[in-house]
Parts: C-alpha cells; sequence; structure tokens
C-alpha cells in the first residue's frame, strides 16, 4: 500500500527533523573522523587520515575504554543481582500496599533529577558522609585516588537500579508462580525453588536487563563527569574533553563513531534476546 | 500422599527468607538512605559542608538559591526550554506515531526504525554531533538546546502514543467515516481522543528528559545560556555546598508529586501492568 497524503503530512515534520539533526550530521560526523587534526582550524582541512582511529589503541586511550567497559560491565552484574529479589518479591507479594510502595519508590526515583541523585551520594559516600567508613572497609580510603572508581560505580547502580528492576518486574510476572508452588510442594526448599526453578526461566529477561544496563553505564556522563573527580573517565568524557578544551573535532568524531558502532551491537544482541524470548524457549 | 516436612527443612526455608530479607532492606536503603541524608542536610543552618547530622536546622540555603541569579536565571530557560521541547516533540511524534499505528504502508517499518533510533544512539554522541555540526554559529544556544531536547525525546513521544493506539480497532475510525465524517474528523474525533493518555504520556516524560538533560546541553550551551543542570554541575564540579542539596530537594519533592499524580491519573499498577499469572 502506498502513503496516504494524511500520512505524509503526519510523518513529515518529525522526518524532517531526525533526517537535519540525526542523520546529516552523523554523516558529516563520519566524514570528519576521517580528517587530519589541524590545531585552531573547523572544517575542511588538510587530507585524509585513519590515525584518528589508530591513535585510540595506544594505551594512553585504550585505557578510557577498559575502564568504561570494566566499571560498566560490574555494575551491570551487581544490579542484575540486586534487582532481581527486589523485582521478584514485588511481583509475588500478596499485599497490595508493598506492591504499591515498591512500584511509587522506584517510578519516584525514576523521575528524581540525576544530578539530585548524585549530589545526594557525594554527601552520603563522599569525605563528609555517613557512610566514608564503607572506603575504609573495602580498604580504598575516601580520600585515596581509587575511591573515585568506588563513587562512581556506586552512582552508576543507584542511576540504573530503578529501570532494571522496573523490567524485572515484568519478567517474574510472567513465569507462572504454580511452578514455584509446584516445586514447593514437592519438598525442595525455598532456596532450590529459587535456583533451580525461577531462575532458568528468568534467564532471558535478566539477560535483556543486564544488556540494557550495560548500554545505559557505557554511555553514561555525568556519573563519571561528577564522582569520577577528573581520576575515572569514561569514553563519554574523552570525547567532550576533545571537543571543549582542545577542539580536536577529528579524534572526538572517531570516538563517536566507535560507540555508534558499539551501540549497534548492543541493540543487535537486546533484539536478538528478545526474538528468543518471543519463542517461547527457556534455558536448558 | 503426604509429605513430610523434615525440621531441616524449616530451618533452611527460615534461614533462605532472613538473607533474602536482608538484601531487599540493603537494596531500599541503597536507593533511600541518600536522599534522605541529603534532604536533612538541605537545613543545615552551618555555613560549611560538616559531618553528619547537622546540630542546628534553617532554611537559609533556600535562601541562598532563591538569591541566587545564576541558579534563577537557569531555572527560567530550563523551563521554557522542556516546555517548548515537549510542545514540539509532542507534536511531531504523537502525529508520527499515529500514522505508524495506522496502516501497513510501504517503507513503514524504516521510518518507525529512524524515528525509535535517536533512543539507540548515546546521548554524548548527539550532544557532540550536533555542537560539531552548529560550531559555526548560525544558531543561538536556545534554539541550538531546543533541536538537541527535541531530538533526544522525540523517540519517546512515538513510542508513548503508539502504545496507547495498539489494540484499538481500525474500524472504528472507518466506520466513522462510512457514516459520512470526512477524514480530518474521524481523526479530531475518533483517533485523537482515543490516543490522549498515550500522548499526555509522551509530553510529560519529554518535559521531565529536557529538564534534567546534562550530556546534550553541555555541548550546546554558551556563557549566556545555561540550563540550570549545567549551572549545579559545574558547581558540583568546582566546589560543594547546601545549595545544591536545597534544590535536590525541591526536585525530589517535583518527583513525588509527578508521581501521585501518575498514580491518581493512570494508576501505578498499570504503568506496569499485572503481567499474565495475575486477575
Amino acid at each position: 500500500m502506498r502513503m496516504s497524503a494524511a500520512h505524509r503530512a503526519l510523518v513529515a515534520p518529525g522526518l524532517l527533523i531526525l533526517a537535519g539533526l540525526v542523520v546529516a550530521p552523523i554523516t558529516l560526523m563520519s566524514i570528519e573522523s576521517l580528517r587530519r587534526f589541524v590545531g585552531g582550524r573547523v572544517g575542511a582541512a588538510g587530507g585524509w587520515t585513519l590515525n584518528n582511529y589508530t591513535d585510540l589503541i595506544a594505551p594512553a586511550y585504550a585505557f578510557y575504554f577498559w575502564d568504561t567497559f570494566r566499571i560498566g560491565f560490574l555494575v551491570s552484574a551487581v544490579t542484575v543481582a540486586l534487582s532481581a529479589p527486589l523485582a521478584w518479591q514485588a511481583a509475588r507479594t500478596q499485599i497490595h500496599l508493598v506492591r504499591l510502595s515498591i512500584f511509587g519508590l522506584l517510578i519516584s526515583l525514576l523521575f528524581l533529577s540525576l544530578i539530585a541523585k548524585l549530589y545526594a551520594i557525594q554527601m552520603t559516600w563522599g569525605p563528609t558522609g555517613l557512610l566514608a567508613v564503607f572506603g575504609t572497609l573495602i580498604g580504598v580510603p575516601v580520600r585515596s585516588p581509587g575511591y573515585a572508581e568506588v563513587q562512581v560505580f556506586i552512582g552508576l547502580l543507584h542511576f540504573v537500579l530503578p529501570l532494571a528492576t522496573l523490567m524485572l518486574i515484568g519478567t517474574f510476572q510472567n513465569i507462572s508462580p504454580r511452578l514455584e508452588e509446584a516445586a514447593s510442594s514437592l519438598g525442595a526448599p525455598r532456596w532450590r525453588v529459587a535456583l533451580n526453578v525461577t531462575l532458568p526461566l528468568a534467564v532471558p529477561g535478566l539477560l535483556s536487563t543486564f544488556l540494557l544496563v550495560f548500554a545505559m553505564c557505557i554511555s553514561n556522563f555525568v556519573v563519571p563527569l561528577i564522582l569520577g573527580r577528573g581520576i575515572v573517565l569514561f569514553t563519554t568524557n574523552l570525547m567532550y574533553t576533545r571537543f571543549s578544551d582542545v577542539a580536536n573535532y577529528p579524534s572526538g568524531a572517531a570516538i563517536g563513531v566507535i560507540m555508534l558502532v558499539l551501540a549497534g551491537g548492543l541493540v543487535y544482541a537486546m533484539a536478538f534476546v528478545a526474538r528468543w524470548m518471543a519463542s517461547g524457549e527457556t534455558w536448558r | 500422599m503426604k509429605l513430610a516436612i523434615s525440621g531441616w527443612r524449616i530451618f533452611e526455608d527460615h534461614a533462605a527468607g532472613v538473607i533474602f530479607r536482608l538484601l531487599l532492606a540493603a537494596t531500599i536503603a541503597f536507593l533511600v538512605l541518600p536522599i534522605i541524608v541529603s534532604i536533612i542536610l538541605s537545613f543545615d543552618n552551618r555555613e560549611f559542608i560538616g559531618t553528619f547530622p547537622p546540630p542546628k536546622f534553617s532554611l537559609r540555603w533556600y535562601r541562598a538559591f532563591v538569591d541566587n541569579p545564576s541558579y534563577l536565571d537557569g531555572l527560567v530557560v530550563s523551563l521554557r526550554l522542556a516546555l517548548l521541547t515537549a510542545v514540539i516533540s509532542t507534536a511531531a511524534g504523537a502525529g508520527a506515531a499515529i500514522a505508524l499505528a495506522d496502516a501497513q504502508w510501504r517503507g513503514r517499518d524504516l521510518v518507525e526504525m529512524l524515528f525509535l533510533s535517536p533512543k539507540f544512539v548515546p546521548t554524548v554522541v548527539i550532544g557532540f554531533l550536533l555542537g560539531f555540526a552548529t560550531a559555526i554559529h548560525v544558531f543561538d544556544a536556545f534554539t541550538r538546546l531546543v533541536m538537541g531536547h527535541v531530538v533526544i525525546t522525540i523517540p519517546f513521544t512515538v513510542r508513548a502514543t503508539l502504545a496507547s493506539l495498539v489494540g484499538i480497532p481500525r474500524s472504528l475510525s472507518e466506520a466513522a467515516v462510512s457514516l459520512g465524517a470526512t477524514p480530518w474528523r474521524a481523526f479530531l474525533d475518533v483517533t485523537l481522543p482515543l490516543a490522549r493518555t498515550g500522548i499526555i504520556a509522551g509530553a510529560l516524560m519529554a518535559f521531565v528528559l529536557s529538564f534534567d538533560e546534562v550530556a546534550v546541553s553541555i555541548f550546546l550551551t554558551d556563557a549566556y545560556t545555561q540550563t540550570l543542570p549545567i549551572a549545579l554541575v559545574a558547581e558540583m564540579r568546582a566546589n560543594l555546598n547546601l545549595t545544591v542539596a536545597a534544590i535536590s530537594t525541591v526536585f525530589a519533592a517535583m518527583a513525588v508529586v509527578i508521581v501521585f499524580f501518575l498514580d491518581r491519573a493512570v494508576g501505578l499498577d498499570n504503568v506496569i501492568g499485572r503481567g499474565m499469572y495475575r486477575g
């Protein structure tokens, strides 16, 4: 069927906006990433090069990518481990007030400004904070440089936990409680029910939550900017530095292209998991 | 047959229950405690940031917020920006969603993908793109901010409207047309009212996202046009002070108010749904 005039009129404004502000700039950025950087000028400069990409493999820059992925992976794993029990509780509770309180808390946190959250974390886990002893307990004192990473970890965890829990509530709601009851009445202790019945059935949901959280973490900008104290920097921060401090657009563009490719890969993986979920197969 | 439940199993279940509850309590404390600390600190009477809890309380940091012109200017810019973003993004996004929900026309999937695509591009990349593409200063900072915020919020307005249109049979607007309404009237009187909740939800999301945005804005602001989040980030990187605690408390109150109205309007249960196995 062809597009009607009404459809065209409805779609056109948005299409124009996206073509002008996303498609065209991405094309420009890809071209820019292949240009040679000449300090102090914008636009057409001297010739083409792949150096902007090869430079990023150098240890000094590869380190940013390594930090980003390492911390992102760690946060995602802990997020899934902490949000699953909370989500299970919200999905299974018979008490309306418990369910509503968990929902209310999670949704309020979603709507709460990220800056307010990060400030709160700084005041609670930072040097003057109530929980500053935590650093000493794990052997990374609050004033040591290594604590920046602990703070970024806490900040990212706090940022993604509500959304991850809300996603997993959906997962657990679609696992029949009858299966758990059956296992339980056949004599399995609770922890075995959780490990051998609920967990295997939830694997696709846990996996897609993990991937989404991972994508959110590695593309985050504000958390390392505020809590990283300039010690922990993500690739996003590197990209901003390239833009604002040195105006090295070609290098910033190369980082941008790499991030786009990575994001595309993650979206592809998520679509794969979604198809797997739809096919109704479970783990093992 | 009656299954014997051994004493060991009862002990196992109790132990597992206790560990599970402790884990839940720790998770909730992790989420809530910092917010409470920050709210209490916003009433601190001390000049400096001292240890918790504060010995005396006052409203001095709220007065400092109201007396600070850079925060107030930022607030005005942020509110105008969020409002304009919500209007443009909702008009473009909801319109597209209505066309997308309507029929399987050629190229529909490609158009849908394009409309949802900004969601999958890291926001910093969008900020960089626009900052770089408009580095030649054709547009003023506010226009550039509106452009950036509309791009990142469009997927949300499209998705929200699409979600509210799924399951509404096309036969409703066809019936209106066959009864003599023009397609335009059928659209105004049938389709639009049915999509209303989705459109409102999308507009609300666009407003909130825009109001809190940093990663895109930081590439597009200049010395004269600062949003409130950008002013706060600059403040927090330079030195910590308790004015930010007062503003955070205002933000927290806003979040609670939004959720309260969301519960009244659609019911929090309906936001997530009850799943397949509940009545």
